[in-house]
């Protein structure tokens, strides 16, 4: 049992008195002298050759102070890797997508703004367009990118062992085909960028991002000045879920707009831009081969992908390799073959997102269900038989520290009553159940490691400076728990510097769950080494061996004779009379395989620890309407520790909103020749609150080793796993097998009239 | 000089006097003209309600209402929910309850929740469920904010008043 005094806790997260107030201020809500309205002209078109931009009537328009469009840039072309490079932020050469920008205008309002973009006037050469990827893929198909033939923006190829082979020793083999369309991720916040430039040259920019560092390093590429002078600040952020991973257009255009006006610039997207120009989640075909053995257990696994990638690289290779990943360490496997293949569209640009595909993560459930019904296993059972296990490698060779999938699996059916419903449930009714693992983090070059910083002040408080960042998700609270566990502090002691590329050190920011395992823990190594100083001063005070020191609630005392105590401020004005240093650093490298490369070697270790999560549900459908009705959800999840139940439980209940309710049931784009027809929710449906069921949360502990207090991850294991249960659920209560998501009610009256018809 | 018309209007307790375009939402002059930010813009067409404030203590979406609409009226902001004692027990439920996440729908469901409340002071969940399902939040599935909102329900709980107390 621990001894912990903040840690573990369920602690109301130290950002929510800000934020419900109002006082929390998002960057929207920057307001500066001076400031000037930026606003983005956007391409009209899909595909086409920019002939010429004549600006002449927007510069004139009084209250107008810059227009910029590719002209006024370097025309270098940014991407996330090496070989991803492949988007100007303003093009000079063609647009790709409907909604790209071409070109930007600073002025003194908005009406202003408006006006100058309709004086723009751009003469295009319409170039043929391709909007679907497998059309896209044949020798005749418009070149989108000249270097990329059959528009194939990334391939990753893996095979381990013999797929052939293994299929040919399998008892039974099945092969079916998955189909989504596009999700998004509509964050609460609509996107938004302030920038500025000092007179030494300085630029300071706010917007949302999950990583400053990763903003700061494109954007002085991009302006060519140095990185030094790029400070990325800190603002509240209005969620990300992975679409905020990288450099947005915006961020380059409104640092451009500020440098040639010397002027504070502030561009708001609006709901429609931040659906089409910032980042959707990939459309995808996925067709899964898997052979089994006569117990269910999987032989060999072959999956070919199809993703939209839309018109950029983005964060391609990632995205291409995830899906897959996250199937691999939730399920062994003898032999696996993948191929994944992004493909370019002109369509807007895809990134990573929550559940990392639906058609793909969906897909391999739903087949082992149909593996299970097959040789009479119930899908509990086939899941059990096949789940990782700590001590394994996965097939990319990943060791597995840690892992308690197996009891997710186990507590999560006990909870829903699996054994008392499972083909027992009334017609239209169902459940199903869904597993699946996420990683924490994956090599990241450079920025994969973090490092912190902690001061000491003179009434006995510290300040903790780190890189992470709080995109929504509690960062900033789990960064002040760890603090004050470690300093012997209250959470009311702690003062955060975060996520301001000026003043914090490297981290590698939000992405892939890595803050509490990466962050975190250069937080408490920070923390650790600042607290060995003070007790080296109080152990003097006292009398008594550092070793035999304790540090908590403020005070410093010897251990078992809680008398003997002297308070933590006294002991830091020792320190500081003295000329001693009360402040520590820390820093934490991720024990990963620094070759591991996406595309030319995916192999070795991903990460330190992986997450896994199981989720149930049960649903009611309607056979006259087609509508569920989710009845019930259970959540378990393999946390490593709890650091605070409050937001996890917060988690795991989002998770399940967006990963199943939404992405299972109502969320996807429908299109037109590249235009969304629904950029909105007006008619992009998300769930509401009367829509949620009750959810059951689970926290199991497998206690990583490598991790902060044994924790890991608890952002998508949950998220992706309720998209599972869900499908699941809604085919045991229809009896047909759903292969195309998400499960809108069509779908669920066509597939009930074909089996009607099938009888027949 | 484009056309401006005077408005008076009451904001968390206080006369407020400017002079606003006729086109102005009161959206943007919470947040432009008055500087009350903490009123946010979700969608811009009502569909999201991160925009919700009090008007006469009913719930409005700010984006969709022109700010004359609003001219003698009484408006109340997430702003005007704490008074001089601290916070509206309906704020510490939300932090309490960890209902928060991003933050960004916080003072749009902080609103609906509150005129909810204003109306009915004993609602039972479903009635919750309906009185926000208006408000769209991304991060939290609705499940803590729900609780959040029920823990306080009940007579004579709360600050019906709003505004400086």
């Amino acid at each position: 049992m621990n001894d912990y005094s903040v840690i573990g806790k369920r602690m109301p997260r130290v950002d929510s008195r800000a934020k419900v107030t109002g006082e929390a201020k998002y960057t929207a809500d920057l307001k500066f002298p001076r400031m000037l309205v930026g606003k983005v002209l956007r391409s009209p078109l899909p595909h086409a050759r920019i002939l010429h931009i004549d600006t002449t009537r927007a510069r004139r328009l009084p209250g107008v102070k810059a227009v910029v469009t590719g002209e006024d840039t370097t025309g270098e072309k940014w991407g996330v890797f090496r070989y991803t490079r492949d988007q100007q932020f303003l093009p000079t050469d063609k647009v790709r997508y409907l909604g790209e920008e071409v070109a930007a205008v600073a002025a003194v309002d908005e009406d202003t703004a408006l006006e100058a973009l309709e004086l723009i006037k751009v003469d295009y050469e319409e170039l043929p367009a391709v909007f679907d990827p497998l059309e896209a893929m044949a020798p005749d198909a418009p070149r989108i990118h000249e270097d990329f033939p059959q528009n194939i923006n990334i391939h990753v190829a893996i095979h381990v062992g013999d797929v052939e082979e293994g299929f040919a020793k399998s008892y039974y083999v099945r092969e079916d085909t998955f189909r989504a369309p596009e999700e998004s991720y509509f964050q609460g916040e609509p996107y938004a960028v302030v920038a500025r430039f000092d007179l030494e040259g300085n630029l300071e920019i706010w917007m949302p991002n999950a990583g400053p560092h990763m903003k700061a390093k494109p954007l002085s590429n991009a302006l060519k000045i140095p990185l030094h002078k790029v400070h990325v600040r800190k603002i509240t952020i209005g969620g990300a879920f992975g679409g905020r991973s990288e450099i947005s257009p915006a961020d380059f255009i409104c640092a451009l707009l500020a440098q040639k006006t010397r002027r504070p610039v502030k561009i708001v997207y609006s709901r429609e831009e931040n659906t089409i120009a910032t980042r959707q989640g990939h459309a995808m075909i996925t067709t899964i081969k898997t052979g089994v053995d006569r117990q269910g257990r999987v032989i060999a696994r072959d999956v070919t992908c199809f993703m939209d990638g839309g018109a950029y690289s983005s964060t391609g290779p990632i995205a291409t390799s995830v899906p897959f990943l996250c199937m691999e360490q939730a399920y062994r496997m003898e032999n696996v073959r993948y191929n994944g293949y992004r493909i370019y569209t002109n369509k807007p640009v895809r990134g990573m997102i929550r559940v990392h595909g639906r058609a793909f993560a969906c897909g391999v459930d739903t087949q082992l269900d149909m593996i299970a019904e097959q040789l009479g296993i119930d899908p509990v059972e086939i899941r059990l038989r096949n789940a990782r296990e700590a001590g394994d490698y996965t097939n990319t060779r990943s060791y597995v520290t840690s892992c308690a999938m197996k009891e997710t699996i186990r507590r999560a059916a006990e909870r829903a009553g699996w054994k008392e419903k499972w083909g027992k449930l009334p017609p239209y009714r169902g459940i199903g159940i869904g597993c699946n693992s996420v990683q924490t983090g994956f090599p990241m070059g450079i920025r994969g490691g973090s490092q912190a910083f902690i001061k000491f002040n003179e009434d006995g408080g510290a300040t903790v400076i780190s890189g992470v960042v709080d995109n929504g998700q509690g960062n900033d609270n789990m960064l002040v728990q760890i603090a004050a566990e470690e300093l012997g502090l209250r959470p009311e002691d702690i003062q955060l510097v975060t996520a301001d590329t000026e003043v914090t050190p490297l981290d590698p920011g939000a992405y892939s769950q890595v803050s509490t395992f990466i962050g975190g823990q250069a937080v408490k190594l920070a923390a650790q080494d600042a607290r060995r100083k003070l007790l080296e001063i109080a152990s003097e005070a006292l009398e008594a061996h550092v070793d035999d020191l304790v540090a908590r609630d403020r005070m410093i005392f010897v251990k078992g004779s809680p008398q003997k105590a002297i308070p933590i401020k006294k002991v830091v004005r020792m320190g500081l009379a003295r000329g001693k240093s009360v402040s520590g650093e820390g820093a934490y490298w991720p024990k990963v395989d620094p070759k591991r490369e996406w595309v030319t070697n995916p192999f070795g270790q991903m990460c330190e620890a992986f997450s896994f999560g199981t989720t149930i549900a049960e649903v009611e459908v309607d056979p006259e309407t087609g509508k569920v009705k989710v009845l019930q959800v259970v959540a378990a999840q393999d946390v490593g520790f709890a650091l605070n139940p409050l937001v996890l439980e917060g988690q795991f209940q989002g998770a399940v909103a967006m990963g199943g309710q939404g992405g299972m049931l109502t969320e996807y784009h429908f299109w037109d020749q590249g235009r969304v027809m629904n950029p909105t929710q007006l008619e992009y449906k998300l769930p509401l609150a009367p829509d949620m069921p009750p959810i059951e949360t689970i926290i199991v502990e497998s206690h990583d080793p490598n991790g902060p207090y044994g924790a890991k991850e608890a952002g998508m294991s949950i998220a992706m796993s309720a998209a599972q249960a869900y499908s699941a659920a809604v085919s045991n209560a229809i009896g047909v097998y759903m292969k195309e998501f998400p499960i809108t009610p069509d779908k669920i009256l066509q597939a009930l009239r074909s089996k009607r018809e099938d009888k027949e | 000089m484009k056309r401006r018309l005077p408005l008076m209007l009451t904001v968390n307790g206080e006369e407020v006097e400017l002079f606003v375009e006729p086109h102005w939402t009161l959206l943007e002059v919470l947040r432009d003209e008055l500087d009350l930010t903490g009123t946010k813009e979700g969608c811009g067409e009502g569909v999201c309600g991160a925009c919700t404030v009090l008007v006469d203590g009913k719930p409005v979406r700010a984006c969709l209402t022109l700010a004359l609409e609003v001219s003698g009226r009484e408006v109340i902001t997430v702003e005007g929910l704490a008074g001089a004692e601290g916070l509206d027990p309906l704020q510490e439920a939300f932090v309490e309850h960890g209902a928060v996440q991003c933050g960004f729908c916080t003072p749009g469901m902080l609103m609906a929740a509150k005129a909810l409340l204003l109306e009915e002071p004993a609602p039972d969940e479903e009635r919750i469920r309906r009185a926000i399902s208006g408000n769209i939040c991304r991060c939290t599935g609705y499940t803590k904010i729900v609780e959040a909102i029920a823990s306080i329900s009940g007579p004579a709980k709360g600050n019906p008043a709003g505004g400086k107390s």
